[in-house]
Order: C-alpha cells, then sequence, then structure tokens
C-alpha cells in the first residue's frame, strides 16, 4: 500500500489484490479515453471532476461514527444507524446546498455543498449526545482510544463494563462534521460536473434554449449525483464493515481500499452519465 | 468474514430458479407497455409497475442471499447500491428506444459487476456471492426504475420521459418542466424502489425466516410502491389509463397484504411450539 501513498496497514488488513488493482486501472483508463471521445476535453475534465468527487465521498463515510444497532442499546459509540443512511442524509443535504448556490460559480456551491453537508452531521451528532446524555443517562466514551486526542478527556474511568464504549465523545462529533462536509463537497462536484455536461449537450440534441431544457438537465444531474453518491457511500461502507468511531478508531486506516474502489466505481458510473445523450435520437 | 449463516428453514424455491423468473418476467412485462406505442394509446402503462413487483421479488431473495453472509452494514445498504448503480443504468438505457429494457440490463451488469470487484478483490469483502449478487442487485435496481418510470408516463423511451404537455388557454403545450425527468419525479421512484427493496429482507430476517413470507412482503411493497406512482401518473397519462394502473396496484396490494398477514400468523404460530387448547366437547 505504501506504493500508492497510503498509511501503513493495521495487521489484520489485507491489502487488495492484484487483479483488482489491475482491473481498477484499466476501466479508469478506459473510461478517461471514451470520456475524451465523448465530449472532448469538457467530457475529460468531468469525469476527473466526477471520480474526484466519488474519492471525497468514500474518504469522507470513514470520518463518520457509525454506531449502527450496538449503539441503539448505548453499548457502541455513535451514532445509532447504518453507513449508507448516514451518508445518504448528508450527501442529500449537501447536494441541496450545491445545488441551490450553483449558479453563483463552482467555489461557491462547492463550499454550499460541504457547509450543507457538514451542517447535517452537525446536527444530527448534538442531538445524538443530547439523546445519550439527558435521555439514556449515558455518559460519552470512546472504547478504541484511552484519551480523546482534541480535548485530552480520559475514557476508561467512564466506559460501562462489557461495551465498547458509548454516546458520542468530541472527536467523533468532529470527524462527523468533517466526514459530512467531505461528502456533501463530493456529491456537489459530480452534480456540477453532470450539470455542466448536459447543459452544453441537451440544448443542441433537443433544439431548444438553455432555459427551457434547465429542469431536465437539473434533474438528470441531480439523480445521478445521488446515485453515485450512495455506490461509494455503500462501497466505504463495505470497507468499514460495520461500526466506526471517527479518525481515530484504528478502523479508519483502511481507507486507502475504499478510495480506490470509489474512484473505479465512479469512473464507471460516470462514463455512463456523460454518454447519456450520445445515443438520443440514434435509435 | 466469508462464513455462511444460513437464515431461514430453507426451503422454497431454489435462488437460481427466482432469477430466472425475475429476470424473463421483468423483461417481459416492461416490454407488454410497449402496446402503448404500438396501438396508440395508454392503457397497458401498469405493466410497468408489474415488472417492477417481480424485480424486487428477485431483488429480494439476492439480498437473503448475500446477506447471509454478514456484510456487518445492514441490510438497507444492499438495496441502496441496487438502486444507486441501477438509476444510471435505466436512464442510460433509457435512451436507447426499443431497445432500451435489454440495454438497461447488460449497462448494470456492467456497473454492477465493477462494484462487485472492487467490493471483493479491492475492499476485500472476500464474499463468494458478491459479484453476481452485486450485479443481480444492479440489474434489479434498474429495471425497477425503469418499470416504475414507464408506469408513470407510459413509455420506456428516454424523450418520453423528459417531455410532457400542459394546456394553456385550451391549447396543448409541448414542455420539458411538466415531464417525470424534468418534473424530478425519478428521484421519488428511485426512493419508492429503494425503500421497497431493502424493507423485505430487512423486516424478516432472524430465525423462522420463510422465503414464501419474505417474498410476499417484497410483492406487497411493490404494490405499495405502484399505488404512489399510479396516483403520479396521473398527472402524465390519461385520467383513465391511470385509474386502471391504481385499480391494479391496489388490487395487487390487497390481495398481497393479506396473503402476507396468513403467512405471518403461520409462521407465529409456529414458532410459538404450542397448540391451541381446545374446548372439550360438552363444556369443561
Amino acid at each position: 500500500m505504501s506504493a500508492l501513498g497510503g498509511p501503513k496497514q493495521t495487521g489484520g488488513v489485507q491489502s487488495p489484490t492484484g487483479m483488482g488493482i489491475a482491473i481498477g486501472i484499466v476501466l479508469i483508463i478506459v473510461a478517461l479515453v471514451l470520456a475524451f471521445f465523448f465530449a472532448q476535453m469538457a467530457g475529460l475534465i468531468a469525469l476527473v471532476g466526477i471520480i474526484i468527487g466519488g474519492v471525497l465521498i468514500g474518504f469522507g463515510v470513514h470520518f463518520v461514527p457509525v454506531g449502527g444497532a450496538p449503539a441503539a442499546m448505548g453499548q457502541a459509540p455513535g451514532i445509532a444507524t447504518g453507513v449508507a443512511m448516514l451518508a445518504a442524509g448528508a450527501g442529500l443535504a449537501g447536494l441541496f446546498g450545491g445545488a441551490w448556490a450553483a449558479p453563483l460559480g463552482l467555489p461557491l456551491a462547492l463550499a454550499g455543498g460541504a457547509v450543507g453537508g457538514g451542517l447535517l452531521m452537525a446536527i444530527t451528532c448534538t442531538m445524538v449526545n443530547i439523546i445519550y446524555v439527558f435521555g439514556m443517562g449515558i455518559p460519552a466514551a470512546s472504547g478504541k482510544v484511552a484519551k480523546d486526542p482534541i480535548t485530552g478527556d480520559t475514557f476508561p474511568e467512564y466506559k460501562s463494563q462489557g461495551t465498547e464504549g458509548h454516546g458520542l465523545p468530541f472527536i467523533s462529533w468532529v470527524g462527523g462534521v468533517i466526514g459530512g462536509a467531505l461528502g456533501g463537497l463530493g456529491g456537489t462536484l459530480i452534480y456540477l460536473e453532470l450539470l455542466d455536461i448536459y447543459q452544453a449537450q441537451l440544448p443542441t440534441i433537443l433544439d431548444t434554449t438553455v432555459e427551457q431544457i434547465a429542469p431536465v438537465a437539473i434533474s438528470l444531474a441531480g439523480v445521478f449525483a445521488v446515485g453515485m453518491f450512495l455506490m461509494n457511500a455503500v462501497l466505504a461502507a463495505y470497507n468499514i464493515t460495520g461500526t466506526i468511531e471517527g479518525p481515530h478508531d484504528p478502523k479508519f486506516k483502511r481507507f486507502p481500499r475504499a478510495v480506490i474502489a470509489a474512484a473505479v466505481a465512479s469512473a464507471v458510473a460516470g462514463i455512463f452519465s456523460i454518454g447519456l445523450l450520445e445515443l438520443v435520437g440514434v435509435f | 468474514m466469508s462464513v455462511k449463516i444460513e437464515a431461514g428453514a430453507g426451503g422454497g424455491i431454489p435462488h437460481n430458479q427466482l432469477v430466472i423468473y425475475g429476470l424473463v418476467g421483468s423483461l417481459v412485462l416492461i416490454y407488454l407497455t410497449y402496446l402503448n406505442t404500438i396501438t396508440g394509446t395508454q392503457y397497458f402503462a401498469f405493466f410497468g409497475g408489474l415488472a417492477a413487483v417481480v424485480a424486487l421479488i428477485w431483488g429480494t431473495d439476492t439480498i437473503k442471499h448475500l446477506c447471509s453472509y454478514g456484510l456487518g452494514t445492514g441490510v438497507p445498504s444492499a438495496g441502496m447500491i441496487a438502486l444507486g448503480s441501477g438509476v444510471i443504468a435505466a436512464l442510460f438505457g433509457a435512451t436507447t428506444g426499443i431497445a432500451a429494457p435489454i440495454v438497461t440490463i447488460i449497462i448494470a451488469a456492467i456497473i454492477g459487476a465493477v462494484a462487485g470487484v472492487m467490493a471483493n478483490h479491492v475492499v476485500r469483502m472476500d464474499i463468494p456471492v458478491m459479484i453476481i449478487s452485486l450485479t443481480e442487485l444492479a440489474i434489479v435496481g434498474a429495471m425497477t426504475v425503469l418499470g416504475l418510470a414507464a408506469m408513470a408516463c407510459g413509455t420506456f423511451e428516454f424523450i418520453g420521459m423528459i417531455t410532457g404537455e400542459i394546456s394553456i388557454l385550451g391549447f396543448a403545450v409541448e414542455t420539458y418542466e411538466f415531464s417525470l425527468i424534468g418534473g424530478s419525479i425519478i428521484a421519488v421512484i428511485f426512493m419508492l424502489g429503494a425503500i421497497a427493496i431493502q424493507h423485505s429482507f430487512n423486516a424478516c430476517l432472524g430465525p423462522g425466516e420463510r422465503q414464501d413470507r419474505t417474498l410476499m412482503l417484497a410483492a406487497e411493497c411493490g404494490f405499495l410502491s405502484m399505488i404512489t406512482v399510479a396516483i403520479i401518473s396521473f398527472a402524465f397519462i390519461g385520467f383513465i389509463p391511470a385509474l386502471i394502473s391504481l385499480l391494479v396496484s391496489v388490487i395487487g396490494w390487497i390481495y398481497t397484504y393479506t396473503q402476507y398477514i396468513a403467512l405471518s400468523k403461520r409462521d407465529a404460530y409456529a414458532w410459538l411450539d404450542a397448540q391451541p387448547i381446545l374446548e372439550p366437547k360438552g363444556g369443561a
């Protein structure tokens, strides 16, 4: 893994197979060539943007403190639901923010997406902790580290026997917000790249103006961004296998695998999205 | 990781048989909506919804197969990746006119297989059925989206999905805004399909899970999504065709719901390991 720039893997983590890496590289190259063939430089730039967006999503999911069913019973730290649900929530909130800011230009739209996703996770994490502390009466204690890396709070005294920790420590809160922001940023990037492609192609194919075609272009870009977001989020979830506490969790070091998987999956899904309009009117 | 825990009491229809039923069934049913184009009417739109129901039944059995290996991420994640890759394949396929359903299946298989290879060889899930399951799930997701979309607007062709008619001062005007995709109804269909595919096995899993009960719930969820799409379709197709769609979905839902409740009672009774106390003849 060191050849790919990732951190050293922990003992139990298996690195990707040679076949997997080879297939991935071939698929990305084929997708890039096809993108250039479909829409020249614009297509190439769009596909690179989609791949970066997918990687940001796959990476961002690892920051989100996912507790799953054990967290619902106060036996593990994190938010008491699955990765796919949390990622979908943060991603959609980010997309709304980004899509709203889309006419204001790329930087503002991306910032809007990141703030949207981060804000949703911030609210979720805060409310989760309020329910844990005041509703269930359990303190926040991580099971993976003895001390919070940011606040320096110690955990072992507060951790109940037989649990992996409980509640939502501050480091997990910070991780959730970073994860939401990265997810929102990635989703918005995919949306904006696809929107550019469709707004350029649809008016010439259908012989209309950009304003008339806007609802179709926005809707197509939006639903594809959601689709790719969920694909990448689920692949990242498979990488995490279950629960993760946030950036301090040992499982976080697995992220290079999800980054590769997300890049390849986004490239393949992206090329079909970019090539969508190539066949309109052919049949 | 790859220790298989067989959920349920076994028996029932073998998975491979269900794959063939699901694939052929949904393909034929989707093509039946093409009767709309041939006859110039819209009465056959409801076949799209039935195609989605058949695909959902197949998908539920696939999810059951995949999740019996213990993904650790919950059953809904499988439904999410199914629809996420399916919606891309369905819309790409829709642009190919009459070949749409077949192209959709091919594209979905490609996207699903790539996701499966990534999951097994890069993320290292090392689950034997991962690649084939994600391929099947992508096809299921694509057929569900295409079927429900065809039900809502009466055609599975892209141009039909992005154009709609609105009457201004008595004149019918073609517009892109009042269409299936222009109105973002496709996003609603996406979520309706995702909820339908991820619910059934999630609700029925555990010891005592029986295939007929789970698949009946899948059909029930499919018809429930069909009811919503039938109501949406009033905006895009004629009143009578939409009413037919609504009637078909409501009748289908009532039938599957009562069947599901009956099967649940059967399994609850079997699980109790207790026999009802019979009243002795002639009074106690």
